[in-house]
Parts: structure tokens; C-alpha cells; sequence
């Protein structure tokens, strides 16, 4: 079993399944989703709680990405997907036809599984989506570019850079500043779709402590094929098979009684 | 041997063949180009022949050797020379003798047995001529102001040539600067009136409010044209006396003399300085004598401007036709037809292309112009003749599918993760182009410009028929309002080595002029492509390390 020490989360234990409102910061209901005509996800219902960790874990190909880039519906750009049922995000779907989509990935930020800076400067890349909303006053955007990559635990190791391209960090580095660029919009939600699949286990630990950080001011939904980082991040964790939501519970529950047999079975590795 | 063929030797052997062969290809041409070009100015030996004619007479010639060749006896013989039979071959030398008034041609075969005697005295000079090509001859005398008086030194003669070609230089000035700018104003002035005429609403008033400033410039004029009158007299006031070839004193008069030279006496470093300074003045001094002569400036500036002007306008055509297609238009079939006819678009014989110009942009989009904003100037044209602007336009459409293709291969290079950084930060599609996705192609827009370059700065036949001339009395741009004529029809590099080398009166004395020009036309395009891969280099240093 894995070891629960490593769990740096203390929080109070919510029942996920009867939240209430005012903790509830994304409610997904009765989700359907196909690409063309095979579907990818089945019937999910869930509620993500407000400023904690909710992770998303289970098999290469169960849909828990596909489910997280529902969120910021990243899933447009796949011409063949299509979507059945609510995301109600602030008691609104963010489906319904009258749902900007840029304003709605301006409050659900999202970190990509490898790092992908824009080819400009640090700073370029921080005030980015500062830029996009038509902010130039050179005060703001300092401070914000400073609070953001302070906020992304980076801020000592380029501030005498900040002009440098950004292709010269190192990938822990340019992990860091892209987390750094979605914060500095200050979204409601951050999503992390693998953030560290592609780093060193050294940039991966330092990631992991920032993600506890971040849920201090963000809902943090993060996608993980990593059950320790599961386990040593995330308040709340969702397994999920073949594109169904298996079990969604408080993260040291699901790892110590899982309610499911599939569940256990993939946590104590019998596959996946 | 069958080991030998194992271990890929002979592909290497052949695959360097062909890059060695393909890079002779190029650099003998270049070379051969360059060579023949570039001896054109250099000063080079005069030399006096003693020649014995057919009926036993002496004659003295004297001229530059251009070219040597050996014909077969057999061949002059079947021509009517008379000539020792017994000879298999002859050498005979083609001399250019100039004194094109004087003598029946001004190019002349000389055969080997007939000269007798050959030499370089250093008392020949070369005088070259505004009018009717160089003269050579020995300088004797000159008339200062009227007075003649026997040339003592080389000196003398230039302190005189220097005073005249000053006052021509000021002459000209005058009249490509002051003079053209009156007659501008006053070009101008008669359409104004002629378009209030045609409107209806031409009143005393504006009559003689415009008659008052035409009255201005045309007393302007007159002072300018006095002034111009009296440069020329003033240049006109010396004169050199020649004994030429025939051994006959010729006056030359010094308004008519750009440069006196001695080129049997100049050193090693005085022939190169002038080497270079005939250079200089061929890149910068108009065309004379039908283009034979003189400088091509006007066709340099027609090039660059015309390409430039082409660049303009193809680089966000192309850009923007790229995007629609990659980014925007459904992916089916449709689309697939328009990238397979863009593709096409390139194979299609650029004549044809000079057709359409000629059709659609000079007579229909020209002749409609004309129609609707220049009606004043009616019968004759302004953008409802070839010109420039149309040549740009022309050349745009050849090289569209160039530039569309190659940004499309750019668009289709950048990694979709940095598209989705930037729609994931709240960022529209257009904002996502515009801000990352399109300067990030930027390198492979660059690589379609320099190919539409290319092809455009080389391309002559549509341009003859959308706006290049032999002779263009003036530059596209000036200092008269608005400065840049797109109108105005230009001279071309391609076009010039055309009617040089075809065109001209005068093929022998052209040859070397189009081997000049050639290597000319060469450069400025291997300057405008070294530009623009300057600058696709420095946009590939910015956006490397795109492999993610």
C-alpha cells in the first residue's frame, strides 16, 4: 500500500459527494462525451471542491484528461468531439451557446504535460494573458509578473533574467514560469493536465510543493498517472476506467478503503 | 571490387559528383560573367596600327583591341580577300576605333599579315564623348575662349574639361531639378483647371487666381531656362583639336567631353582608380547613345523599387491567403482544390501572367481609375498605361503561390501545445495568430519572400508589357508631389540587357555592356536576397528551440 506519511495535505475531510454550494467551485453533471461516434466519457457526475486539490488518476486512455480539458472546453478545438450534459461553473454551464470561451479559460487556467513557453522573454511570457485582456501599464504588469513568479516559486531564480528568452530555463524552470503565466491572470480554477510528466523527480518534487501552495488561493484539479503524487498532493482523488468515474473520495480514503474493487485493484497495481 | 560497391562508396562518389558539377555550373558562370563584366572598365592599352591595305596603300588605325579570333584561310579566301594562299590560318584582331562620325564603322577587323607595324604611344587619348561614342586620337591644340593655343601638358587640357563637365553637371541638375518641378506645377495647374471645367464650376475667379500663379512659374522658368542657356554657352566656349587616325585635326567641343584620358601612360594604380571610379559611374550616371553608352542608374532603381514595391504587397497577400487556408477553411475538399490550384498557379509561363496584367490591371482596374479620378487628364492616361505599380502587381500574383506555400509550411510547424498555451490563457484565435502563431512563422514567411525575390527580380517578359521601357525620362520617385509615382513607367536591369544586347544599333560595342549589366542584374539580386536571409536568420535565432 502506499505510504500516507507523504501526504502533505491536512485538510478538514469534505464529504465530496453532498458538497454544499459555497464549496463547490465546478459541478460536472450526467457528461457524455464522443469523439465522433465513439464515446469517451460516460455519464460523469461530480463536484469539485473550492481551494483544495482534487486529482484526477486511473489508466493510460480512461478519459481523465479528456474529462479535465472539459472544463476549459479545450475540447473544441477537436473538430469530431461533441458533449451531452451541464458543467455549471459559478451556477452557470459553460456550455450554454451565450458562454464566451476565452472568458471562460481566463478563470480556468490550465498547465500543459510538457512545458510549452511562447518564444519571448520571462516577463513576455508572465504578462501574456495580461496583454490578451489589454493591460500595458508597465507598473501593473511588474507587479503582477512579480507576484506570479513569486506565487510559481521561480521568482529568485530569474528575476535578474527576466528579459532572457524563455527557451533558456531549464524544464523544471519553464514548467514553473507556465504555471507562473496561468496564475498571473488569476483564474478561479487551475487545471494541471500531467505537470510533471515530463521533469526530472527533482523539479517534479519541487512542482508538487508548489501545487499545495497554489490551493491557498486556487481550486486545483490536476491529472495525474502518478498514484504517490495523487496521494501526496491532492485532498480528493477520482479514479476513473474506461472513461467512467469509478470512485471520487477524500484522497486518504480512496487510498486506504477504496469503496471499489477496480479501485483497489488498480492502487495496489494488480493493473494499469 | 564488389566490396568496393558494399561499402556505398560509389553513391558517395556520385552524389559529390553531382554537387561538384552543379557548384562548377554556377561559379563558372558567375565567374565568366563577372570577368567579361568587369574588364569592360577596365582602362585598357590603345594601340596604333600601321595597316597595309589591299591596293598596297598604308593606313594608320588606331584603336582598342576588343577581341582576337583564327579563321581558316580558306573561309576569307571564299569572302573575296586577297590574301597568301599558302597560309592555313590567319589571326585577325577586331579593333574599336570610335570616331564614329568619321570613319563607315567604328568597329574593324584587322588581319595578322597585314599589319606592319603595332604600337602603344603614350601621347593617344581616349576622350569620352556624350554624344557619338569615344574618340581617339592625339590631342593638340585647344581654343580657350575663342584663342587657340598648342597643348603643352595633360594638365592643361584637364584644368578645361574639368571647368566644362562642372557646368554641364549644373546644366543638368537645373533641368532634372528646378526645371522639371516648374514644369510639374505647372502640368498641375492646367488639370486642376481642366477638372473644375469639366465639374461645372470653373469661375473667373479661380481662373485668374491659378493664371496669377501660373504666370509665377512660367517667369521662374524663364529665369531657369536663361540660366540653363548660359551654363551650356559657358561649357560650350572650349574646345580640343584632335589629330585623329586619319591624320586630320578634328575640333571637339568641350560641352560634348566627359573625360580626357591617356591610357598608354597611366601606372598600374592610376588604371585601377580608374577602373573603379568607371565603375562608380556606370551603377550611378544614366544611360546614353540608346542605352549603348553611359550608366545604368535609372534601371537599378526601377529594379530594386519594383521588386521592393512587389514585396509590399505579396508578403501580406500571401501571409494573410495562408492563414485562411491553414487556420480557418474547413478541411475538405474544397480546400484541398484551392491549395492544389495555388500550387499550380506557380507552373503557369509568366508571359501569360504579363497578359492578365496587361488585360485586367493596365486597361480595366487602370482605365477605370483614370475614369473615375482623372477625368482632366483625359485622352491620355495616367494609371491606363503599363507602369510600374502594374509590374509590382503582376509580379505579386506570379509569386503568390510561392509565398502561400511556404507560410503555410511554416503554420503547420508550430507545435499545437504553444497554440493551446495561448488559448488556455483566455486568448482568442485571432489573438493566438496574431501574438504567437504568426511571428513564429515568421522565418518561413521570410523564406517565401526571398524565393518571390528571386523570381520576381529575375522575371523580364510580363514586365514588358506592364510597364517597362527602354527609356524612362524619370525615376518613380522624385522630389515633386507626392514623390512616389507608382504611375510612371521605370526601366529594369532585365530589360535593359535585352535591348542592349538585341536592340541595339550597335552589337559589337554592346556586348561587353551586357555582361556588365548581367553581372549587375546578378548582384543587386544576390543583395536583395542576402537581405532578406539577414533577416530570416536573425527571426530563426529568435524563435529556436521549437522541438519541445
Amino acid at each position: 500500500m502506499i505510504d500516507m506519511s507523504s501526504n502533505l495535505t491536512d485538510a478538514v475531510s469534505l464529504d465530496v459527494a453532498n458538497l454544499a454550494a459555497e464549496d463547490t467551485a465546478l459541478e460536472i453533471k450526467n457528461l457524455d462525451l464522443f469523439y465522433g461516434d465513439k464515446q469517451a466519457l460516460f455519464d460523469v457526475s461530480m463536484k469539485i471542491p473550492k481551494k483544495q486539490v482534487t486529482a484526477f488518476i486511473g489508466p493510460s486512455g480512461c478519459g481523465k484528461s479528456t474529462l479535465l480539458r472539459c472544463i476549459n472546453r479545450m475540447n473544441d478545438l477537436v473538430d469530431i468531439c461533441h458533449i451531452k450534459g451541464d458543467i455549471n461553473l459559478r451556477g452557470k454551464n459553460i456550455y450554454d451557446r451565450d458562454v464566451d470561451v476565452a472568458t471562460l479559460r481566463r478563470n480556468v487556467g490550465m498547465v500543459f504535460q510538457r512545458p510549452n513557453p511562447f518564444p519571448k522573454s520571462i516577463y513576455e511570457n508572465v504578462v501574456y494573458g495580461l496583454r490578451l485582456q489589454g493591460i500595458n501599464d508597465k507598473r501593473r504588469l511588474d507587479e503582477a509578473a512579480e507576484s506570479s513568479l513569486r506565487g510559481a516559486a521561480i521568482w529568485d531564480e530569474v528575476k535578474d533574467r527576466l528579459h532572457d528568452n524563455a527557451f533558456g530555463l531549464s524544464g523544471g524552470q519553464q514548467q514553473r514560469l507556465v504555471i507562473a503565466r496561468a496564475i498571473a491572470i488569476e483564474p478561479e480554477i487551475l487545471l494541471l493536465d500531467e505537470p510533471t510528466s515530463a521533469l526530472d523527480p527533482i523539479s517534479t518534487l519541487v512542482i508538487e510543493e508548489l501545487i499545495t501552495e497554489l490551493k491557498k488561493k486556487f481550486t486545483v484539479v490536476i491529472v495525474t498517472h502518478n498514484m504517490q503524487q495523487a496521494a501526496r498532493v491532492s485532498d480528493h482523488t477520482a479514479f476513473m476506467y474506461m472513461g467512467k468515474l469509478v470512485e471520487y473520495a477524500d484522497t486518504n480514503t480512496l487510498f486506504t478503503t477504496p469503496a471499489k474493487k477496480q479501485t483497489e485493484d488498480y492502487i495496489t497495481g494488480k493493473y494499469g | 571490387m564488389k566490396n568496393w560497391f558494399r561499402s556505398g562508396s560509389p553513391w558517395i562518389w556520385m552524389t559529390g559528383g553531382a554537387v561538384s558539377i552543379s557548384l562548377i555550373a554556377v561559379l563558372g558562370l558567375l565567374m565568366l560573367i563577372a570577368w567579361r563584366g568587369l574588364t569592360y572598365f577596365w582602362p585598357s592599352a590603345i594601340h596604333e596600327f600601321n595597316v597595309q591595305l589591299e591596293d598596297g596603300s598604308n593606313r594608320t588605325v588606331i584603336g582598342e583591341i576588343y577581341d582576337r579570333e583564327v579563321v581558316p584561310i580558306q573561309r576569307l579566301l571564299e569572302a573575296g580577300v586577297k590574301i597568301d594562299p599558302t597560309l592555313d590560318t590567319v589571326e585577325r584582331i577586331l579593333v574599336k576605333t570610335g570616331n564614329r562620325e568619321y570613319v563607315d564603322l567604328d568597329f574593324s577587323w584587322l588581319l595578322g599579315p597585314a599589319i606592319k607595324q603595332q604600337s602603344t604611344p603614350a601621347a593617344v587619348a581616349v576622350i569620352e564623348r556624350f554624344t557619338n561614342g569615344n574618340f581617339y586620337g592625339y590631342p593638340v591644340a585647344v581654343e580657350e575662349d575663342g584663342v587657340k593655343k598648342t597643348l603643352t601638358s595633360a594638365e592643361q587640357l584637364e584644368v578645361l574639361v574639368k571647368r566644362a563637365v562642372a557646368l554641364n553637371d549644373k546644366a543638368q541638375d537645373l533641368q532634372k531639378g528646378d526645371i522639371s518641378s516648374v514644369n510639374y506645377e505647372l502640368e498641375r495647374i492646367r488639370l486642376k483647371l481642366r477638372s473644375y471645367e469639366l465639374k461645372d464650376q470653373l469661375t473667373s475667379e479661380i481662373e485668374t487666381k491659378y493664371s496669377k500663379i501660373a504666370e509665377g512659374l512660367r517667369a521662374e522658368y524663364q529665369i531657369y531656362e536663361a540660366q540653363l542657356f548660359s551654363y551650356r554657352d559657358q561649357a560650350n566656349r572650349d574646345a580640343v583639336i584632335v589629330k585623329d587616325m586619319r591624320g586630320e585635326e578634328v575640333r571637339i567641343p568641350l560641352s560634348n567631353v566627359l573625360e580626357v584620358t591617356y591610357p598608354n601612360d597611366m601606372g598600374i594604380v592610376s588604371k585601377i582608380i580608374h577602373w573603379f571610379g568607371n565603375m562608380g559611374s556606370f551603377v550611378t550616371s544614366d544611360p546614353r547613345e540608346a542605352n549603348t553608352e553611359g550608366g545604368v542608374f535609372p534601371a537599378i532603381f526601377g529594379t530594386i523599387f519594383m521588386v521592393m514595391l512587389m514585396a509590399v504587397i505579396v508578403t501580406p497577400l500571401g501571409v494573410v491567403a495562408a492563414i485562411y487556408l491553414h487556420e480557418y477553411a474547413p478541411k475538405n475538399g474544397l480546400t484541398k482544390m484551392i491549395r492544389i490550384a495555388v500550387i499550380n498557379l506557380a507552373g503557369v509561363p509568366s508571359i501569360v501572367y504579363g497578359v492578365f496584367g496587361l488585360g485586367f490591371f493596365v486597361y480595366m482596374l487602370g482605365g477605370s481609375i483614370d475614369e473615375l479620378f482623372y477625368p482632366e487628364s483625359s485622352p491620355s492616361p495616367v494609371f491606363g498605361s503599363p507602369g510600374v505599380l502594374w509590374s509590382a502587381l503582376t509580379l505579386a500574383i506570379l509569386t503568390l503561390p510561392v509565398v502561400i506555400v511556404s507560410t503555410e509550411e511554416g503554420l503547420s510547424r508550430i507545435p499545437t501545445s504553444l497554440r493551446q498555451g495561448s488559448l488556455a490563457l483566455g486568448a482568442t484565435k485571432f489573438e493566438t495568430l496574431w501574438r504567437i502563431i504568426v511571428p513564429m512563422a515568421s522565418p518561413a514567411i521570410m523564406t517565401g519572400l526571398i524565393l518571390a525575390v528571386a523570381r520576381a527580380a529575375g522575371e523580364v517578359a510580363p514586365l514588358m508589357l506592364v510597364g517597362v521601357v527602354k527609356l524612362a525620362p524619370t525615376l518613380p520617385v522624385d522630389m515633386n508631389f507626392p514623390y512616389i509615382h507608382v504611375e510612371r513607367k521605370f526601366m529594369h536591369l532585365g530589360f535593359h540587357i535585352y535591348d542592349v544586347g538585341f536592340q541595339s544599333p550597335n552589337v559589337e560595342a554592346a556586348r561587353p555592356l551586357v555582361y556588365a549589366t548581367s553581372f549587375l542584374l546578378v548582384t543587386v539580386i544576390i543583395g536583395l536576397n542576402l537581405t532578406a536571409i539577414g533577416v530570416r536568420n536573425h527571426l530563426r535565432e529568435k524563435f529556436k528551440n521549437l522541438e519541445l
